[in-house]
């Protein structure tokens, strides 16, 4: 036999598991001297490949696992595995997919607590090992002119990631991770409630928060390039009851100390032109 | 033949010792990365392998060039690896006599191949692919397998010498490996070791694996058995001064007790070398 059928032969036998259609790779094996049955041997590839796979899912979804409870994440999983083969020589994409896999896959689509969670977990692991940036302090700003404050822009962190999430996702990951973490921790329900939240890192770690409406609305467009001045302008802040540009100024101030913020600057007038999405 | 020189006595950098590595900065020589764990844009295995390279030694040891496989090259997953190497400035980087998928598609595992002469000119012809594209000889490593097949042309050993003279690449010498399938296939190891160029090696790995009593796991989640610190000693006999290390992937002990091991190897090097100066004398 061909290396190359030989490997397609091997591969496919790993993929699927052990079984009956294992007959022809076994006959390719030589017998043990210790008297190991040819399939027991066999199966060190096949089932060391689900659990390899089984555990990277796991180390990047305690709070998935947690809400699902684990015989639903562990079918969950296994749908995955065979549904998703890894294509990237680096372990770390595997489980990338997932929260893509399950909002396309009939049997999953519908928990949208679950991929509420899934989403989340992937943005946290995602910011984990992000490119490297410097966060700047709220002490940048010292630098310019009182005049240009309305035209200052902002540049994220390219770990910052914002999320839409079902109520309660945030909580439950909280819960999931903590070191007195309960037995069960509820799925949140799959209502119409929505939460805000950041995920970015800080320090080496992955950080997150959840955010008021108007701040998830104003971060999104900071982050977009708009200008200090024309968030202020818009329609979700004239309509917070509150005096805008002093609540924008309490979020710009936490997310300089988030160490959100790496770089600020001041807009050119064609660029101060852009109107923000939400206005 | 022009080796890199010794490093001395190393450890597998694993994210569970960072701490204590960078705090206590213990007798470790050098340790040995896995390439891909740091093929990452940033964050924190980065600027701690920094940390780290600047008062240590590092050499690279990847697990996804999958040399044997009849896939072609992946060279996006090369580039990442030279870019890398070109930050870490290793002593060397290795990878292993394995394939880890086809079709595009990755097992994440080290997968064994028959010993047969079109395996042979498959790999040594990508080794030397690598090593034209790494501008840097390539150290190449003995897998462990659970399995062997009956197409097999010729044994472990001779695959091995053959390939590492014909693409001149240097040698890994995982010992625990040699232990693990020629317990699982019933050849012997010293021959295995006997019968590899001991020239070509510039390194042993040295770990655990979980015996199965029918056959032995490649786990690198317990302390090096008996019988492979035997094998060690052999090994160190024939191939003189050859940089070590142990390797640990699960079950993590407290750093001392890796530390011991690292301990015992120089306590088996400094015997050997008595007992040479003994009888030159």
């Amino acid at each position: 036999m061909k290396l190359a059928d030989f490997q397609s032969l091997f591969q496919q036998r790993v993929l699927a598991g052990s079984g009956e259609a294992d007959k022809p790779l076994l006959k390719k094996l030589r017998p043990s001297p210790r008297g190991a049955a040819p399939e027991t041997l066999l199966d060190v590839y096949q089932t060391g490949y689900r659990i390899r796979l089984a555990d990277f899912v796991s180390q990047d979804h305690p709070g998935l696992r947690a809400i699902l409870g684990d015989e639903a994440f562990d079918a969950l999983v296994d749908d995955y595995i065979d549904q998703c083969p890894s294509r990237d020589p680096n372990a770390r994409w595997f489980t990338t997919g997932l929260p893509d896999f399950m909002r396309e896959n009939a049997r999953w689509r519908d928990d949208v607590a679950a991929v509420s969670m899934a989403l989340f977990e992937r943005a946290m692991v995602d910011a984990f090992d992000s490119a490297d940036e410097t966060p700047v302090t709220v002490q940048a700003l010292a630098g310019f002119a009182p005049d240009d404050w309305a035209r200052l822009a902002f540049e994220f962190d390219p770990s910052l990631t914002l999320l839409e999430l079902v109520a309660g996702t945030v909580e439950a990951y909280g819960a999931a991770i903590s070191e007195e973490a309960p037995a069960k921790v509820d799925k949140p329900a799959a209502g119409d409630q929505i939460e805000y939240a950041a995920v970015w890192r800080v320090d080496h770690e992955s950080a997150y928060r959840q955010l008021e409406p108007d701040e998830y609305v104003a971060l999104s467009e900071a982050r977009a390039g708009h200008a200090f001045g024309d968030i202020c302008q818009m329609t979700a802040f004239q309509q917070a009851g509150e005096i805008a540009p002093e609540r924008l100024a309490q979020s710009l101030s936490s997310w300089f100390e988030d160490g959100m913020i790496i770089g600020v600057r001041v807009r050119e007038d064609d660029q101060s032109s852009n109107t923000p999405s939400s206005a | 033949m022009e080796k890199p020189p010794p490093l001395g006595y190393g450890l597998g950098l694993r994210p569970i010792y960072y701490e204590e590595i960078l705090s206590s900065r213990p007798p470790i020589d050098w340790f040995e990365i896995i390439s891909e764990n740091y093929m990452l844009a940033g964050g924190r295995p980065l600027a701690m392998l920094e940390r780290i390279r600047a008062d240590y030694p590092v050499v690279m040891h990847g697990v996804s060039m999958s040399l044997a496989s009849t896939d072609p090259l992946n060279f996006d997953y090369l580039r990442q690896l030279k870019a890398l190497a070109e930050r870490v400035q290793p002593a060397w980087v290795s990878d292993h006599i394995a394939w880890t998928g086809v079709h595009g598609v990755t097992l994440h595992d080290l997968l064994p191949i028959p010993y047969t002469r079109e395996s042979l000119a498959h790999v040594v012809e990508r080794i030397q692919r690598v090593q034209d594209f790494l501008k840097r000889r390539l150290v190449v490593e003995n897998a462990s397998t659970y399995v062997s097949f009956v197409d097999s042309e010729m044994s472990e050993h001779e695959f091995v010498r053959e390939m590492a003279e014909r693409a001149d690449c240097l040698l890994l010498l995982d010992v625990n490996n040699v232990f693990v399938s020629s317990f699982n296939h019933g050849f012997d190891p010293v021959a295995f070791i006997d019968g590899v160029p001991a020239e070509r090696v510039v390194q042993f790995h040295m770990a655990g694996h979980t015996n199965n009593e029918t056959h032995r796991v490649d786990t690198h989640d317990q302390p090096v058995c008996d019988e492979v610190w035997a094998l060690y000693e052999h090994a160190r006999r024939r191939c003189g001064d050859v940089s070590a290390m142990i390797e640990r992937d699960d079950n993590y002990p407290p750093l001392a007790e890796l530390l011991d091991e690292l301990q015992n190897m120089r306590d088996i090097d400094a015997r050997i070398l008595k007992e040479q100066a003994l009888s030159a004398a």
